[in-house]
């Protein structure tokens, strides 16, 4: 009897209710509280400067013994040299291949394409946003842009697809790969550029390297999950007839996780789109570098020209992405009503292929001929209207008439009472072993002793490599852009749930917003807001806003009709029934909203750098720009990992935590 | 039909012949599936009488199938019947291997299942046994000529051939046209013609239904019972067919299995179960069966002997329920004589018979 008593506390202890007060978690409670408490007792600030691990000089120092042996050390001339020749060869065939085709030739196809995956109107937009980049003279710019893609998807999908299949195929792996593939997507694509640039140097190869790997992610994972959840009954049926596994698999398994693998593919696709406009800073060229040259000149006309550019492609890329997904359900969507689907199918196809050969040849022949410029009376640029309109916006919108209104007043008001004081609170204000000490006790609360552990280390090594003043720079910025952007997207969100005439107006332009990349968006932002800290921040909140009203209305909509119904017929108003009712059942949905808004703002804040946003994206910028500062970027590239895992996991665990129960 | 009427109950000596017989096509003996770890033990409690639930929580083990025997001749319709829960798909997964069984021997057309190799096991389900499941296992991309196609094409056969085949058998359950559409625009009786189909297509000698028409409704569910009895009549093969639906299986069975919790409360013709049921669990589904609705005539049928058959006697039809022929046998002191398909008589149908039926299922 005494011995299952002893072993009590140990079997239990897998339970949260016991986890939570197990002596582990206990004393860590107690070592947090005392780290704060401590802390201001002290008061000793920022983090001291002198503790500085000093990780900034052996990198420089690498990546000086690297430049210096790129022609002669055999890692260059055997490995890395031959891999870069091919990558880039590869890109620059592409890019011909795509230069060889008449110019005629791509708005047509688009505009048809369009035409035919979502509608006239599509198709027509589409044809006209091809004509304008080619109007404002980015066609060889797009090429370069649309080839150093292609290579990249291609590649992504080339791994990412078998590496889904070996993810479902053997749950060890999987068990291995999902932490990494959510670790790889709280990271800001921007911080993928660093390690590359340290061992490539700059050009379109670490560009094209750190494309494939930012854009990884959701093609293996929408493989793996759609393989895994192709029905048992189906793969059964499939074994019956003596299929073997790999019939199985190509038959059926591939086939029914089709719609999986595609969305995959999409975001992938555009994943690599925002990828590759962000990688102009180590000199991937194209489109991106155009918009980052004439954002340093401060000359938004031409920024906008090729950020125009730039978003024109991404849609375009994205509705025929998300067309070919859509396109082979039509035929057997879930419905009964028979002939109809069938036929359909049969005269859409009948129709496309005449289309399909007449556009061929066309492109063949144009193409022997000649006509791959585009000619030159057909540009027009509309960059000197633009110039005009934000000098108009700078005199007119900045400071409207004296009055203290205008964007000038809201970004000094924003500077002054919110970011600056939280910055200060939060870099010196608090001092840093009670910052370390809070962190500790949120983890714990949120999840559990291993969190808390983790961000308190986390914390602590952000110190360590001399980011803390930077950091704190960078989480002020962040949670003021997520306060913003939540105070403008719950209620929206909350009035789509509401109305379903409100969500189909909102739906294109959250579609739109989502599509833009993100560096692209800083583009009107600095028209209106000139550069520093408020237009990274603005950027920050239009760019994570189409998440968080997505994702608070689905949270409102998931409320069961029964519980909205049970609510008003006690007569609660339409008030009470959100606040008593609605929000509090969709809780667990609003946190991910709100975990979903941090990693897109810090994404955006830190990109940000490059418009004076200060903070940790400066010193990322800095380091891609000179090559003597990427020991320093290195450092800050770290810390706004570790930044960023730290959000993510304690937005995480408090999401968890507010999720009711599973049913016993 | 080898129906066994009650005259030719004696012959026990052929009913073991088929029950563990050597010419059986599907022949199990002594089978267990116990889901979990100590199965030994497990097994131990139920030789030594114990009950599911009591073995379960003494050892966490669950008893699905429980030293199950019995042999389905070539031919022969096997109809598996017993509650949800009892165990019925387990027992139809492990005679096709899809799971593998804890305890016992199978034999399927002349393959020993326990120690077939994979390659052998493949061979077998691509030539000699289909499977048509409950909720169709229908392949949503492809269209119905294609899952009609599967197992041809699995087994490596042409596409100008298989789609042929797939035609053919197509037209024969009825669904000739609709080779270009997906399975989700059809409805679900005709996507379980498609399953049907697609388990057809490969000339199977075994067919394995596993509830295949529970998921359709009631009127739906006759007509595709009629259909496969009618099919039945064509094509002759080795059916085993799950149900929990008793009056089902009296109207497709030649021999019915009724199953508890893992284990066969008894195996008899239709007939037998109905007059003779082995227990109170068995009595309780005879008792609402609608037995005159169900049974076909030719179930409760003498033989003609030497006897000859009267002109003026009324006949039905050997399909016929027993229903069709109780106005006569009720008004008439005649027997009523049972005809097959081309008019020949078959044997008779006697008042005292479907009386003693009748009132056995009254009690
Ligand atoms: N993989 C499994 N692991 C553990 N238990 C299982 C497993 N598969 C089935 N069982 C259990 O075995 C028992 C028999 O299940 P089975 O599916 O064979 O019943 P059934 O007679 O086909 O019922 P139904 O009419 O509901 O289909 C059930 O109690 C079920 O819970
Ligand atoms: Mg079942």
């Amino acid at each position: 009897m005494s011995q299952t008593v002893a072993a009590g506390p140990g079997a239990s202890a897998g339970t949260p209710a016991s986890r939570r007060r197990s002596p582990l978690a206990v004393g860590l409670a107690a070592a947090g509280l005392a780290l704060v408490i401590v802390g201001f007792v002290a008061s000793v600030g920022a983090f001291p400067e002198s503790w500085n691990f000093g990780l900034a000089d052996p990198i420089d120092r690498t990546r000086r013994w690297l430049i210096n042996n790129q022609t002669s050390h055999w890692l260059y001339t055997v490995l890395l040299n031959p891999l870069t020749d091919l990558a880039d060869a590869g890109i620059r065939r592409l890019e011909a291949i795509l230069r060889w085709f008449p110019w005629y030739v791509y708005p047509v196809f688009c505009g048809l394409g369009l035409w035919r995956v979502r509608g006239r109107v599509a198709g027509a937009l589409g044809f006209c946003g091809v004509v304008l980049i080619g109007m404002t003279d980015l066609w060889q710019q797009g090429f370069a842009t649309l080839a150093l893609m292609g290579v990249a998807v291609f590649l992504a999908l080339l791994a990412g697809i078998p590496l889904g299949i070996a993810a479902w195929r053997n749950d060890r792996f999987a068990s291995v790969l999902r932490p990494t593939l959510d670790a790889m997507q709280t990271m800001p694509g921007f911080v993928y550029l660093i390690p590359f640039v340290l061992l490539f140097g700059i050009g379109r190869v670490p560009a094209l390297i750190a494309t494939v790997i930012f854009a990884l992610p959701p093609v293996v994972r929408l493989t793996d999950v759609g393989l895994r959840n192709v029905p048992g009954p189906m793969v059964e049926a499939s074994e019956m007839f003596g299929a073997t596994d790999r019939q199985t698999l190509r038959l059926v398994r591939i086939p029914a996780a089709r719609p999986a693998i595609l969305a995959g593919a999409n975001q992938t696709t555009m994943l690599a789109m925002s990828m590759v406009v962000i990688a102009a800073f180590i000199g991937s060229g194209g489109l991106g570098q155009d918009v980052l040259r004439a954002m340093r000149d401060i000359d938004v006309g031409e920024a906008s020209e090729a950020g125009i550019a730039i978003v024109i492609m991404a849609i375009i890329l994205d509705r025929f992405t998300r067309g070919i997904a859509t396109l082979g359900e039509r035929g057997r969507g879930p419905q009964t009503n028979a002939p109809a689907g069938g036929s359909l199918r049969a005269t859409d196809t009948v129709a496309i292929r005449p289309v399909a050969a007449a556009t061929a040849l066309v492109a063949l022949v144009g193409g022997i001929v000649g006509h791959n410029k585009f000619p030159e009376w057909l540009q027009w640029h509309y960059a000197p209207y633009i110039n005009d309109i934000t000098a108009w916006a700078r005199d007119n919108l900045y400071d409207i008439g004296n009055s203290g209104i205008g964007t000038g007043p809201l970004s000094d008001f924003i500077t002054v009472y919110m970011v600056t004081p939280l910055r200060e609170l939060l870099s010196s204000g608090i001092p840093w072993p009670a910052m370390i000490g809070l962190g500790v006790l949120g983890g714990l609360l949120a999840r559990g002793v291993t969190l808390g552990l983790g961000v308190g280390v986390a914390l602590f090594l952000i110190g360590w490599l001399g980011m803390w003043e930077l950091s704190m720079d960078t989480l002020a910025q962040t949670l003021v852009a997520v306060a913003a952007t939540l105070a403008v997207a719950v209620p929206l969100g909350i009035q789509a749930s509401h109305s379903d005439r409100f969500q189909k107006l909102a739906d294109p332009v959250l579609d739109f917003l989502q599509t833009i990349p993100s560096f692209v968006l800083l583009v009107p932002v600095i028209t209106l807001f000139h550069v520093g800290r408020i237009p990274g921040i603005i950027a920050s909140v239009i760019y994570a806003l189409p998440a968080a009203v997505h994702y608070t209305d689905l949270g409102l909509r998931r409320v069961p009709a029964e519980v909205h119904e049970a609510a008003t017929s006690f007569g609660a108003t339409r008030g009470q029934r959100l606040r008593r009712v609605e929000l509090p059942l969709a809780a667990p949905e609003l946190m991910v909203a709100v975990n979903q808004v941090i990693m897109l703002v810090l994404a955006m804040v830190v990109i940000a750098g490059l418009v004076g946003g200060g903070g940790l994206g400066l010193e990322t910028v800095n380091a891609l720009r000179r090559s003597d500062a990427v020991g320093r970027g290195f450092e800050a590239g770290i810390a706004i990992v570790l930044l960023a895992g730290i959000l993510d996991r304690l937005t995480r665990g408090v999401a968890d935590r507010l999720r009711p129960p599973p049913a016993a | 039909m080898d129906q066994i009427s009650p005259e030719s109950a004696p012959d026990e000596a052929a009913r073991d012949a088929a029950v563990s017989g050597a010419d059986a096509t599907v022949r199990v003996a002594d089978l267990w599936k116990i889901f979990g770890r100590k199965v030994e033990a497990a097994r131990d409690m139920a030789v030594a009488g114990a009950e599911r639930d009591e073995i379960r929580s003494e050892t966490g083990c669950l008893v699905a199938v429980r030293d199950v025997s019995f042999g389905v001749n070539a031919g022969e319709t096997f109809v598996v019947m017993g509650l949800s829960g009892s165990g019925k798909s387990t027992l139809v997964r492990c005679i096709s291997r899809l799971i593998e069984p804890t305890f016992g021997d199978m034999e399927v057309c002349g393959t020993v299942l326990a120690d077939a190799s994979d390659a052998a096991l493949r061979e077998l389900r691509r030539n000699k046994i289909a499977m048509v499941f409950q909720h169709f296992g229908l392949f949503p991309h492809r269209r119905v000529v294609d899952n009609v196609a599967y197992g041809l094409e699995v087994q490596g056969v042409g596409r100008e051939e298989r789609h042929e085949r797939a035609h053919e058998v197509l037209v024969t359950v009825g669904l000739d046209g609709w080779e270009h559409h997906y399975p989700q625009q059809l409805s679900g009786g005709m996507q379980q013609r498609v399953g049907l189909a697609r388990a057809l297509a490969v000339e199977p000698e075994v067919l394995f239904f596993d509830e295949p028409f529970s998921a359709l409704d009631p009127l739906i569910r006759r007509d595709m019972q009629d259909e496969l009895v009618a099919l039945q009549l064509e094509l002759q093969r080795t059916i085993v067919f799950i149900t929990h639906d008793f009056a089902e299986a009296l109207r497709l069975a030649d021999r019915i299995a009724i199953m508890r919790d893992g284990a066969f409360t008894q195996v008899g013709t239709p007939l037998e179960i109905l007059t003779q049921p082995a227990d109170d669990y068995v009595r309780a589904f005879t008792q609402d069966a609608p037995i005159a609705k169900v049974l076909p005539a030719c179930s409760l049928m003498r033989p003609l002997g030497d006897g000859a058959v009267d002109e003026s006697w009324p006949r039905t039809a050997e399909t016929a329920t027993l229903e069709s022929a109780l106005p006569f046998l009720l008004s008439e002191h005649r027997p009523v004589v049972v005809c097959n398909a081309d008019g020949d008589p078959l044997g008779l149908l006697h008042q005292d018979d479907v009386a003693a039926v009748l009132e056995q299922n009254l009690r």
